[in-house]
C-alpha cells in the first residue's frame, strides 16, 4: 500500500499508508489534537488546516463550506490520500470556527443615539449669583430662574426633601450647582437632583437597567450620556428560596406578611447587584438617576407590593399592565431616593414586561421577515410575527436551564462547566469551565450540552433511561436511581470523595427533558393556533438567561429547538434585560414597547389539549415524531460511509 | 349519475405479526395466529382487503386468583384451580390464543418462584396447542426473574412476553430477542407515549415484527373514549405510514371491564343497573365492541359468553358485504 | 375549507381598533377560525372579505330536533369523523319501539319502566329519550290507539313507524303541537309522506338499501319542501350498516354533499338476539347514528349504552381524567399509607404504576382537580388543603385506615401547614416530588 507524507505544523513528518486518518497520523508524529468526542466527528475540537492538500474528508459535520474552503478538516474524520501538510490551530481558534456555537453579541451601543435627543434624563450645570444685600432673592427662585436662563426649563417637579437641602447645596458648592433632571413629562420637568458643584461634561450619568427573572435578577449599570453600559451582573432571585416559579411566589405573598417578605427579598436581589455593580464602576449608588425595570407580571407586582393573587386565579387579570413611573425611595430601591424608576409594561398575566421589551430588543416587531423568538427561562416565553402580526404564549419550563432545581446546577459563573463532550467509546466526559480551572457544577448550557452528549453516546435512550450496562463505573445507581459522574470529587472544586462528584440524576434529566419539552410544545402549539407553518420561519431568535452561548446544534439534538439550518439561528442572551437598556437609554424605543404590548396576542396554551399532546409527543429525545429532525435522524445512523 | 364514493388510499400499512410457532419452526404449538396487515381503517372493505380478523384470547391464571369477580369464578368453577384444565376448556370457547397471567404469591402467600411459572407455563402449552400470551405480574423486579425464565424456558415458541412498559422494558425485551419471543408494550392511553415505548424496544433491537402494542383502553365508563380515540389515531398515523406505529394492537377489555364495580359488585348498586351477571356481560362485550370498531386486532377477554357474542360481531363484521 | 388564523387575519382591517371587543385583529380573527365568534362583531369589515369569510359556514349536517313537551331530541351538526378531530355534539337519541299489536294497557306497561328509568352515572342522570310506536296491524284505527297510548305513557319525543300515509296521518292526528319523527319515506310512498310530514311540522325518515337511491330521495323530498330529514340505509348487519354510515359521513362532511347531509337512524332492535342488539347499539352509538331504536327495555343494557354514548360524546379537548375516588393498590389494608393526588390521569397513572410495580400496598385518594396536574391544579387553586380535607371526607378514608397520616406529593409541600389545620388530628407527611422516589420514600420513610 501507497505510503504519504504528513506533516504537521511544519516541523513532525510522519510516513504513513493510505487511508490514514489524520488523527492516527497525528499521534504517530507525537503531536496532541484533542478529540473530546472520542474521533466521531461530533464535536469538531479536532478541526486542523490543511495547507497541502492530499487528503479526504469523509465528514465535516461541525464546519461550514467557508471553514473547508479554507483548507480546516476534521482530523477524526479525513484520512490520508496523497501528500500532506497540516497546520493544528490553537484550541480558542477552534472554538470559534464552531458553525453552531452561537454567543451572544456584545451589547452595542444603538447606532445614532444622542442622549441630547434621545435620554430624558438630563443633566445641566448652574452658574448663579450669590445673593447680596441688593439680590435678596430666595434660593428657590434663584435656582428656578437660572434654570430656566441656562437650561431653558421650567421645573414642574420638586420634592420636599430635595427643597429642604437646596439651600446648603447652593452653598457648598458656591453657588455653582449640578442638576439631574428627569424630562419625561415634558410639560411638567422634575427635578431628580441638585449637587454641590459642577460636573466635567464627560462624567457620566448613571442610569441602570433591570431584569428580574424569576430565577435570576440581572443588572446593567449605564452611563446614560454615552449609552455605554460598563457593568453588567447576574445573581439568582433571593425569593427562590419561597418557591421556583411564580405561581409559588404569588401563594407565598398572598399569605400574611409573605407579601412584603418577597418584596424585601427581591429589594436585597437588586440591592445586592448594585452594591456589586457600584464598586465596579467605582460610583455611589445614589449617583445612580434612573432604573428602568422589565420582569414578567408577578415579579413586576411583588416588586412594588401589589398584591399579586387575581393573577393566578380565573379569570387571570393583574392588578396593573401599565404601571407609572415612581420615586426610587417610595419603590425601595437605593439608588438616588429622587431617581425615576420606570417599570416596563406587561401585556397579561403571563406576558410580562420582560416579552415585550425581549420583542423589542429582537427587532422582530420591525421587520418583514417572521421570526420565532424564544426566550429560554422559568416561564418559557415565545413570540412569533412580524412588524404585522405578533402571537405571545407562555409555558412553564421550570428553571432547569437556568441552572436550578437540577442537583449540580448553577448560574454560568466561574467554576460552571459550559460545555461537555462525551467519549463514544469509553464515555469519558471531557468539558470546557467558565473561567478555567476546576469545576464547581454544571450551568445552562452545560446541561444542554451534556445531555445531548449522553443521548448520542448511548448513555440516555431516547426515553431518557440511562443505560445502566454500559462498560463505564460513571454510570452508577445514586441516592435518586441511576445516575452518570461528570467529574470525580478529587477534580472539582468540590473537593474529595464520591459526596463531591459532579452528577447529572435521572431526575435532573427528567427535568431537563420536561423543560425542553415544555418550549417545544410551546412554539410548534403557538404556530399552529394561527395556523402558520413552522417551516416557514425566516429566522429563530434565542433568548435566556442561561449562559454566554448556545451550542444550537446540541439544542436540536435533544429537540429543545427546531431542526431547521445553523444558519436561521441567532442567540440573543438576556433579551429582557437588553430591552430595558434600550429603553433605559431611548424615549423612543419606550414609546415602541407600549406599541408592542398594544398589538401583540396572547394565545392561552391549557385552553385545551393540544398544548398537552404536544408536550407529550417532545417529552422524548428528540421528538416522537423524528421525521420533524431529519438531521438527528442522521446523526444516530451508523456511520456511512461513501466512497468515491 | 352514481354518487362518487371518496376512498381513502393510506400509504402505510400494520405490520403482520406470527404470534406461536409449530414444530417446523421450532415450536410446539398446533396452529399459528397471524394478526395485522390492515391497509384501511377498520372493516373498511371497500377500501382495502382486511387480511386478517381479529382475534380473541382468553385470560386465565396460574391459579386461582382472589381478586376475580365471583361472577367469573363461579363460571370457571374447579377448573380455575388447575391452570392446565383451565386452557383446556378455555381452549374449547373457540379462542384462537390464551393469556396466563402469573400471580404475585402462591396461594398461601409466598412470592412466585421462577421455577414455578416455568412450571405453569409448561403445564398449559401441554395442555393446549393454541399461541400463548404470558404476562407478568406487574412488578417489575418480580416480572424480570420470572418472565426471563420462562422465555428461556420456551425457547422458540414465539410466546408473547407482557407487560413492557417505558421504564420497565429493557430486561423483558432482551429475553424475548434471545429466546425467539414476541413483547407486548403496554403504555397509558396516550398515542405519543405508544409509539415512543415502540422506538425503545425497537431501538434495543428487536425486529418490529416481533412487537405487539397496548395502548390501555380503560373500560365503558372509565376512560374508554380515551382508549377509543388513541387507537383510531394510532391506526390512522400507522396507514399514514408513520412505521413506528404500525403495531398491531392487543387490548384487554375483560381485565378492564371485570375491574369496575358494574361488574364485579352483585349487592348494594342501584336497581337501574338491572341483572348482576348480564350487566357485567354487556359492560364486557361493550367494551370490546367499541375497541374492535376502534382497530383491535386481539382482544382479550374474560367470560366465554362475551367471547360468544365478539366473535359474532367480529365474523359479522370481517365479511365482505354485498355492497362493498 | 376552513381558513387558519393568520388566513382570516389577512381579510380583517388589522388596524387593533379593538371595537369587536378583541385586543387585537389576529385574536379575533383565531376566534373566528374557531367558529367560537360572529363575523358581525367587527364594524369595519369589508364587503369582499365578509363574502369570502360567510362562504362553506353552512353546517354540512343537518341539525333536526325532535320536541314535545317542552323535551327534545337533537342529532346532527356533527363536523368531524373521528371525535379526536375535535368532538361529536349530539348524542345520539335511544328510543324503545312497542308496536300496535300491543293493547293499549300492555302498551302502557311496556313503556312505564322504561319512561321512569333513570341512572346516575358521574354525576349525570341517565335516561332514554322516547319512543317510537311502529304500526304492523296496518289499520289507522289501531295505530291511533297505539299512539294514543304512548303519548298518555311519556312526555318524550316520539318515532312514529308506518309506511302506509293513511295509517301514519291517523298517528299522527294524535299528536298536537310537536315535532316527532316519521318513519320510512320510500321511492313508493315519499310523496304522501312528505305531505304528512310537512302539514305536522314533522321529521321525515328516508329508507333506501344503496346511497344512490337515497340521495334521490331526499332531493325530491327536499324539493317539495321538507328540510327535516333523517336517514336509514336500512342494512342491517354490523358490517354493511358501518360502511354505509361511514360513508353518508364522509360524502356530507369531506364533499360538502348535501343530498345526503342528514343524521342517521338505526334499528338495532331488529337484530332480535340480545347479544346482536347490544353489539349493533354499541357500534351505531360510536359510529354516527342519530337515532337508535331498540326492542326491548333491558335496563342491564340500557344503563351500558348510555355510559357508552356518555363517553364517546365526551369533548375530547378537555384534559383526560380519572374519576375521584379512593383507589386500592396492591389489596391495601388499614395499615398501609394513604397517598393523594389529583384526578389528571397521566398524574394518577404515573403514581399508581410506580405504587403498584414496587408492590407496595397504598390507599391512593384522587381529588377532583379538574384534570389538571398537581402542579397546575395547585396553581388555579383546585387542589388546596381545602379540597383535599373535603374529599377525604366524601370518601370515607378515615373508616379504611387505622393511622391518621396523609402523604403530601412533594410539589406542594407548602400545603402542609394548612392541612394540618383543615384536618385536625391528621399527621401530615410530605413525600417526594416525582413518582419514582415513592416507593423509597414509602419503603425507608413510612
Ligand atoms: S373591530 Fe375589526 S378592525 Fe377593530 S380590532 Fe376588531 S377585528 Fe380589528
Amino acid at each position: 500500500m501507497a505510503e504519504h507524507t504528513v506533516v504537521f505544523d511544519a516541523a513532525a513528518e510522519v510516513s504513513v499508508p493510505r487511508g490514514t486518518l489524520l488523527a492516527d497520523a497525528a499521534r504517530k508524529a507525537g503531536v496532541e489534537i484533542s478529540q473530546p468526542c472520542g474521533g466521531q466527528g461530533r464535536c469538531g475540537r479536532c478541526a486542523v488546516k490543511v495547507t497541502k492538500d492530499g487528503v479526504r474528508r469523509r465528514s465535516t459535520l461541525r464546519l461550514s463550506a467557508e471553514d473547508v474552503e479554507a483548507g480546516y478538516a476534521l482530523a477524526c474524520q479525513t484520512v490520508v490520500e496523497g501528500d500532506t501538510e497540516v497546520t493544528v490551530p490553537a484550541q480558542e481558534k477552534i472554538a470559534r470556527l464552531l458553525t453552531t456555537d452561537r454567543t451572544v453579541a456584545q451589547v452595542q451601543v444603538p447606532t445614532g443615539y444622542s442622549a441630547a435627543a434621545d435620554q430624558t434624563i438630563k443633566r445641566f450645570g448652574l452658574t448663579l449669583t450669590p445673593p447680596s444685600m441688593v439680590d435678596q432673592t430666595d434660593d428657590w427662585s434663584r435656582f428656578t430662574a437660572g434654570l430656566r436662563q441656562q437650561a431653558g426649563i421650567e421645573l414642574g417637579h420638586i420634592s420636599l426633601p430635595l427643597m429642604r437641602q437646596l439651600g446648603a447645596v447652593l452653598r457648598e458648592g458656591e453657588w455653582q450647582v449640578t442638576v439631574v433632571l428627569d424630562l419625561a413629562e415634558e410639560a411638567a420637568p422634575r427635578l431628580i437632583a441638585a449637587l454641590p458643584g459642577l460636573l466635567p461634561d464627560s462624567a457620566p450619568l448613571w442610569g441602570a437597567a433591570v431584569d428580574i427573572g424569576t430565577t435570576t435578577v440581572s443588572l446593567w449599570l449605564v452611563d446614560l450620556l454615552s449609552g455605554e453600559v460598563q457593568v453588567q451582573t447576574a445573581e439568582y432571585n433571593r425569593q427562590i428560596s419561597r418557591g421556583e416559579d411564580v405561581i409559588s411566589r404569588i401563594i407565598y405573598g398572598s399569605k400574611n406578611d409573605g407579601g412584603q417578605e418577597m418584596r424585601g427579598l427581591v429589594l436585597e436581589s437588586i440591592g445586592q447587584l448594585l452594591e456589586r455593580g457600584c464598586r465596579r464602576a467605582k460610583i455611589d449608588a445614589s449617583e445612580v438617576m434612573k432604573m428602568t425595570i422589565v420582569g414578567n407580571s408577578t415579579m413586576m407586582h411583588l416588586l412594588l407590593g401589589i398584591p399579586a393573587a387575581s393573577i393566578r386565579l380565573s379569570p387571570f387579570v393583574t392588578a396593573v399592565n401599565q404601571v407609572p413611573p415612581f420615586r426610587a425611595e417610595d419603590v425601595g430601591i437605593g439608588i438616588h431616593p429622587e431617581a425615576t424608576v420606570d417599570c416596563i409594561p406587561g401585556i397579561a398575566s403571563y406576558v410580562g414586561a420582560d416579552i415585550t421589551a425581549g420583542v423589542l430588543s429582537s427587532g422582530m416587531d420591525d421587520t418583514e421577515s417572521i421570526s420565532l423568538f424564544i426566550d429560554i427561562g422559568t416561564n418559557g416565553e415565545i413570540v412569533l410575527g412580524s412588524h404585522d402580526w405578533l402571537v405571545t404564549c407562555a409555558c412553564s419550563a421550570g428553571p432547569a436551564f437556568e441552572g436550578a432545581g437540577v442537583m449540580h446546577g448553577m448560574r454560568a459563573t466561574r467554576g460552571a462547566i459550559e460545555e461537555v463532550w462525551i467519549n463514544g467509546s469509553t464515555y469519558e466526559p471531557s468539558f470546557r469551565v467558565i473561567g478555567g480551572g476546576q469545576p464547581q457544577g454544571v450551568c445552562g448550557s452545560g446541561l444542554l450540552a451534556l445531555l445531548a452528549e449522553m443521548f448520542l453516546t448511548g448513555i440516555l435512550d431516547k426515553g431518557g433511561n440511562l443505560n445502566s450496562s454500559l462498560p463505564t463505573d460513571r454510570v452508577r445507581e445514586g441516592e435518586h436511581g441511576l445516575e452518570y459522574v461528570i467529574s470525580w470529587g478529587h477534580e472539582t472544586k468540590n473537593g474529595d470523595g464520591p459526596a463531591n462528584d459532579i452528577v447529572i440524576t435521572r431526575v435532573d434529566v427528567d427535568n431537563l427533558i420536561r423543560a425542553k419539552a415544555s418550549i417545544y410544545a410551546g412554539f410548534t402549539i403557538l404556530a399552529d393556533s394561527v395556523g402558520f407553518p413552522l417551516e416557514a420561519v425566516d429566522q429563530v431568535l434565542v433568548g435566556g438567561s442561561f449562559g454566554k452561548y448556545i451550542n444550537v446544534e446540541k439544542a436540536v439534538q435533544i429537540g429543545l429547538l427546531p431542526d431547521m439550518p445553523w444558519e436561521g439561528f441567532q442567540f440573543l442572551g438576556n433579551t429582557a434585560v437588553k430591552g430595558a437598556y434600550l429603553a433605559l437609554l431611548d424615549k423612543h424605543a419606550r414609546a415602541r414597547i407600549s406599541d408592542i404590548a398594544s398589538r401583540m396576542t396572547y394565545i392561552e396554551l391549557s385552553a385545551d389539549n393540544s398544548f398537552f399532546e404536544a408536550f407529550t409527543s417532545a417529552l422524548f429525545l428528540p421528538h416522537t415524531d423524528m421525521d420533524r429532525f431529519p438531521t438527528v435522524a442522521k446523526a444516530l445512523q451508523p456511520e456511512l460511509e461513501t466512497e468515491e | 349519475m352514481p354518487i362518487e364514493i371518496p376512498k381513502d388510499k393510506w400509504p402505510g400499512s400494520v405490520r403482520e405479526i406470527t404470534l406461536g410457532a409449530t414444530a417446523a419452526d421450532g415450536g410446539t404449538r398446533t396452529s399459528t395466529v397471524t394478526v395485522g396487515g390492515e391497509k384501511a381503517l377498520p372493516y373498511m372493505h371497500f377500501e382495502a382487503q382486511m387480511p386478517h380478523k381479529p382475534v380473541i384470547a382468553l385470560e386465565i391464571r396460574d391459579r386461582l386468583p382472589d381478586d376475580w369477580s365471583t361472577l367469573l369464578l363461579e363460571h370457571w368453577g374447579d377448573t380455575a384451580k388447575d391452570p392446565a384444565a383451565w386452557a383446556k376448556a378455555a381452549e374449547a370457547t373457540g379462542v384462537e390464543l390464551l393469556q396466563l397471567t402469573l400471580s404475585l404469591t402462591d396461594a398461601d402467600g409466598n412470592p412466585n418462584t421462577p421455577e414455578n411459572a416455568v412450571a405453569v407455563v409448561k403445564s398449559v402449552l401441554a395442555a393446549t396447542g393454541l399461541p400463548l400470551l404470558v404476562f407478568g405480574t406487574g412488578q417489575a423486579e418480580m416480572d424480570n426473574v420470572l418472565l426471563v425464565a420462562v422465555a428461556e424456558a420456551t425457547q422458540g415458541e414465539r410466546l408473547v412476553l407482557g407487560i413492557c412498559e417505558d421504564k420497565n422494558y429493557r430486561t423483558i425485551v432482551a429475553a424475548a430477542m434471545a429466546n425467539g419471543h414476541l413483547v407486548n408494550g403496554r403504555t397509558p392511553m396516550d398515542v405519543n407515549l405508544s409509539k415512543q415505548l415502540n422506538i425503545l424496544i425497537s431501538d434495543m433491537g428487536l425486529p418490529m415484527d416481533r412487537i405487539l402494542m397496548d395502548p390501555t383502553t380503560g373500560a365503558l365508563g372509565y376512560g374508554i373514549e380515551y382508549g377509543f380515540s388513541v387507537m383510531e389515531r394510532l391506526r390512522m398515523a400507522a396507514l399514514q405510514g408513520d412505521s413506528m406505529t404500525q403495531q398491531p394492537m392487543l387490548v384487554t377489555p375483560g381485565f378492564e371491564a371485570w375491574k369496575t364495580k358494574e361488574s364485579k359488585v352483585g349487592k348494594d348498586v342501584p336497581a337501574e343497573w338491572g341483572d348482576w351477571l348480564k350487566r357485567a356481560i354487556h359492560w364486557e362485550t361493550m367494551t370490546a365492541t367499541a375497541l374492535i370498531e376502534s382497530g383491535a386486532d386481539i382482544v382479550v377477554l374474560r367470560h366465554p359468553e362475551s367471547v360468544k357474542r365478539i366473535r359474532v360481531a367480529i365474523d359479522e363484521l370481517s365479511a365482505v358485504p354485498e355492497m362493498a | 375549507m376552513a381558513l387558519s388564523g393568520i388566513q382570516i387575519y389577512k381579510m380583517l382591517p388589522r388596524t387593533n381598533c379593538k371595537d369587536c371587543g378583541f385586543p387585537t385583529c389576529l385574536a379575533f380573527a383565531m376566534k373566528l377560525a374557531a367558529k367560537q365568534v360572529e363575523l358581525a362583531l367587527c364594524p369595519h369589515v369589508s364587503d369582499e372579505s365578509k363574502a369570502e369569510l360567510a362562504e362553506s359556514s353552512a353546517p354540512p349536517i343537518r341539525l333536526v330536533t325532535l320536541s314535545a313537551n317542552g323535551n327534545s331530541v337533537k342529532a346532527g351538526n356533527e363536523v368531524v369523523m373521528f371525535r379526536h378531530e375535535k368532538t361529536f355534539y349530539n348524542m345520539p337519541g335511544l328510543f324503545l319501539r312497542v308496536k300496535d299489536d300491543l293493547s293499549p294497557e300492555a302498551i302502557k306497561a311496556a313503556i312505564a319502566p322504561a319512561e321512569a328509568f333513570k341512572v346516575n352515572y358521574v354525576g349525570i342522570d341517565l335516561t332514554m329519550d322516547g319512543f317510537a310506536v311502529e304500526s304492523v296491524s296496518g289499520d289507522p284505527a289501531t295505530f291511533a290507539a297505539a299512539v294514543k297510548a304512548t303519548r298518555g305513557a311519556t312526555k318524550r319525543p316520539l318515532v312514529l313507524i308506518s309506511g302506509d300515509a293513511a295509517v301514519m296521518a291517523a298517528g299522527l292526528e294524535q299528536l298536537d303541537g310537536e315535532a316527532p319523527l316519521i318513519c320510512s319515506a320510500n321511492s313508493d310512498n315519499w310523496e304522501a309522506m312528505a305531505d304528512l310530514a310537512k302539514s305536522h311540522k314533522a321529521a321525515l325518515t328516508v329508507s333506501a338499501t344503496s346511497l344512490d337511491e337515497l340521495a334521490e330521495l331526499t332531493g325530491k323530498i327536499s324539493a317539495k319542501g321538507v328540510e327535516d330529514l333523517v336517514l336509514d340505509p336500512a342494512f342491517r348487519q354490523l358490517n354493511s350498516s358501518l360502511i354505509a354510515a361511514t360513508q353518508i359521513r364522509r360524502l356530507a362532511l369531506r364533499k360538502n354533499f348535501r343530498a345526503l347531509g342528514y343524521p342517521m337512524i338505526t334499528f338495532p332492535g331488529d337484530a332480535g338476539d340480545v347479544g346482536r342488539v347490544s353489539v349493533q347499539a354499541a357500534q351505531a352509538i360510536a359510529k354516527y347514528a342519530g337515532f337508535v331504536v331498540i326492542d326491548e327495555f333491558l335496563p342491564e343494557m340500557v344503563y351500558p349504552l348510555l355510559v357508552l354514548r356518555q363517553n364517546i360524546y365526551t369533548d375530547p379537548q378537555k384534559p383526560i381524567q380519572v374519576q375521584p375516588g379512593l383507589y386500592e393498590i396492591n389489596n391495601p389494608t388499614a395499615d398501609s399509607p394513604l397517598l393523594v393526588t389529583t384526578n389528571f390521569s397521566i398524574t394518577y397513572f404515573s403514581v399508581a404504576n410506580e405504587v403498584e410495580g414496587a408492590g407496595l400496598p397504598a390507599w391512593l385518594l384522587v381529588t377532583e382537580a379538574e384534570g389538571m396536574s398537581v402542579l397546575t391544579a395547585w396553581a388555579a387553586g383546585k387542589f388546596d388543603s381545602e379540597r383535599i380535607a373535603k374529599d377525604v371526607k366524601r370518601f370515607g378514608v378515615a373508616e379504611k385506615i387505622n393511622k391518621k397520616q396523609i402523604v403530601l406529593p412533594g410539589h406542594v409541600a407548602v400545603l402542609s401547614g394548612e392541612l394540618e389545620e383543615d384536618m385536625p388530628g391528621w399527621e401530615i407527611r410530605v413525600g417526594p416530588r416525582e413518582a419514582v422516589d415513592l416507593p423509597g420514600f414509602m419503603r425507608d420513610a413510612l
